[in-house]
């Protein structure tokens, strides 16, 4: 199994997505579900192209068919005090 | 010429993946079929615990607690980490009025069974040093527990897989037909299926499924908006939540003490930490339709919620949101069972907020129903036909 890490923040390997994908996974959305790859802080900034480009290799289809991963809010991380309009007392 | 099977199973969330592995373990032949991709409906935008305590007493606790047994060996079953773990829960009580509700609602529980208690204000802050100041006291039960639902949908299709079972995803269901014997289900590509048994899992989408059949099926979409934070250690020993909510279902008249917006919403505060680390925050219970989107007002009120109870959150980050529609019932139970003049069609759905925790016990009986074996729980509870009898009569006629 080639154990190189593709998403960073979850340490997902390349192997664990190519056994997610030989497990069933046939989009993107399904590979994060399974293995957490891209749902880390970065919310995949850099892994989601690996995984399309996996996925379409491993699938046989092009890589312009692979429906890309949904995005969700926020865009990046937010502080909760800062969010909420609360900030911690003792600060 | 259509391929046929024992049973179709029309949802591939986790009730319909437990039914399909059920089946197949009994050596049925079964197809999943899938409009999107698997987890794309409610199974794959949820909180991840096997809460014992939210159950009303009655059918809908036993079940879970044979539920929640079933998911201490399914990881072995599997060949997967499911992620079960078991650090008990809290439901946290804010005052005097919230109390005596939760009192007699604990006393009806351990009549059933359930290992439950209110443990004082002291002992709430041993267990959470991090609450806020003037938490009266706290319900506590060390049986609630939590997976993680996307690993038993995984486990679930990587065994049901290599016991025969197929899925086919993506594909849109045009017309279901009942034939001499059996049924036929058509897809918008032309092609088709036979089955002898229809397994209608399409959760907050089965009333669709069902008016291609002509029968109501009272289930809607209850929107929950939930926010995921950055992986942080952990802030005490259970999970968490507040009694507002289950105070609100029992007595709503006590349940006016929030602004408007939180009420339209049905904001209520619940805390998990998952196996990695992330704290699930959660939710809503919206009557929204089908908006899949999150909005920040509704995301605002439930990071305030959860900074207000737990002050030291304000510092933590928030990476993602999502949004989930409960399948929901009038009576807050699920519909499990065939429907009368439909031989073969079954109904599985419904699971509102409880889906994850019953998923198990689901699929066991859903197999049980369609072998015609002797079960112990009191179907008719769970039977289409509690429903405006008359209305579904008349439709029939
Ligand atoms: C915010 C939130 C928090 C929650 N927290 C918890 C919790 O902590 N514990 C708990 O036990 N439960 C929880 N739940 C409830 C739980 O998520 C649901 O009860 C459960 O996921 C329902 O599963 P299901 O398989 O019935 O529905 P779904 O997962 O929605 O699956 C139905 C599937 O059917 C498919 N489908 C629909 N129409 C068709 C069609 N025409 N043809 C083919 N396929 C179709 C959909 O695409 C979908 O994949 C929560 C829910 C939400 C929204």
């Amino acid at each position: 199994m080639n154990d190189e890490i593709l998403c960073r923040c979850e340490e997902i390997t390349e192997g664990q997505i190519r056994e997610a994908i030989r497990q069933g996974a046939t989009t993107v959305n399904e590979i994060k579900r399974w293995t957490r790859s891209g749902m880390g802080l970065c919310q995949g900034r850099t892994c989601r192209r690996l995984m399309e480009r996996i996925l379409s290799e491993e699938m046989g289809i092009p890589l312009k068919e692979i429906t890309p991963a949904t995005f969700r809010q926020p865009v990046r991380p937010i502080r909760m005090g800062i969010f909420s309009e609360i900030e911690d007392r003792d600060e | 010429m259509g391929r046929s099977y024992d049973v179709v199973v029309i949802g591939g969330g986790i009730i319909g993946l437990s039914i399909a592995y059920q089946l197949v373990k009994r050596q049925k032949k079964v197809i999943v079929i899938e409009k999107n991709e698997i987890g794309s409906g409610a199974s794959g935008a949820c909180d991840d615990m096997i809460l014992l305590q939210s159950k009303k007493p009655g059918i809908s606790l036993e079940m879970a607690m044979e539920s929640l047994d079933m998911y201490k060996t399914l990881s072995d079953e599997l060949g997967i980490d499911i992620e079960y773990e078991n650090h008990g829960g809290m439901i946290l009580i804010e005052n005097q009025r919230h109390l005596n509700v939760m009192e007699e609602y604990i006393e009806q529980q351990r009549k059933y069974g359930l290992t439950v208690e209110i443990i004082d204000k002291k002992a709430v802050y041993r267990k959470q040093p991090h609450v806020r100041q003037g938490v009266l006291a706290s319900t506590y039960s060390p049986t609630d527990a939590q997976v993680n639902p996307l690993r038993v949908m995984r486990g679930y299709l990587s065994r049901g897989t290599a016991l025969g079972l197929e899925v086919r995803k993506g594909v849109h269901i045009s017309e279901i037909n009942q034939k001499s014997s059996g049924w036929m289900v058509s897809f918008k590509d032309g092609t088709y299926i036979e089955s002898e048994y229809i397994v209608n899992a399409a959760g907050a989408w089965a009333a669709e499924i069902g008016r291609m059949v002509d029968i109501q099926i009272p289930i809607r979409p209850k929107k929950g908006q939930v926010v995921i934070t950055e992986q942080i250690p952990k802030l005490g020993d259970t999970n968490v939540w507040s009694a507002e909510y289950i105070v609100a279902k029992l007595k709503p008249e006590l349940a006016n003490e929030k602004n408007e917006v939180f009420k339209h919403l049905g904001v209520g505060f619940a805390l998990s930490q998952a196996s990695c680390g992330n704290y699930i925050i959660g939710s809503t219970r919206e009557e929204a339709g089908f908006d899949k989107k999150t909005n920040p007002e509704a995301l605002q009120l439930i990071v305030k919620q959860a900074v207000q109870f737990f002050p030291i959150l304000s510092k933590v980050h928030f990476i993602r949101s999502f949004a989930g529609f409960r399948p929901a019932t009038e009576d807050g139970k699920a519909i499990l069972g065939g429907v009368e003049n439909r031989d073969g069609f079954f109904i599985a759905a419904g699971h509102e907020g409880d889906g994850i925790a019953l998923a198990p016990i689901t699929g066991k009986l859903m197999a049980d129903c369609i072998e015609g074996k002797q079960i112990n729980y009191n179907m008719e509870e769970l039977k289409l036909e509690r429903f405006r009898q008359e209305e579904v009569e008349c439709a029939f006629a």
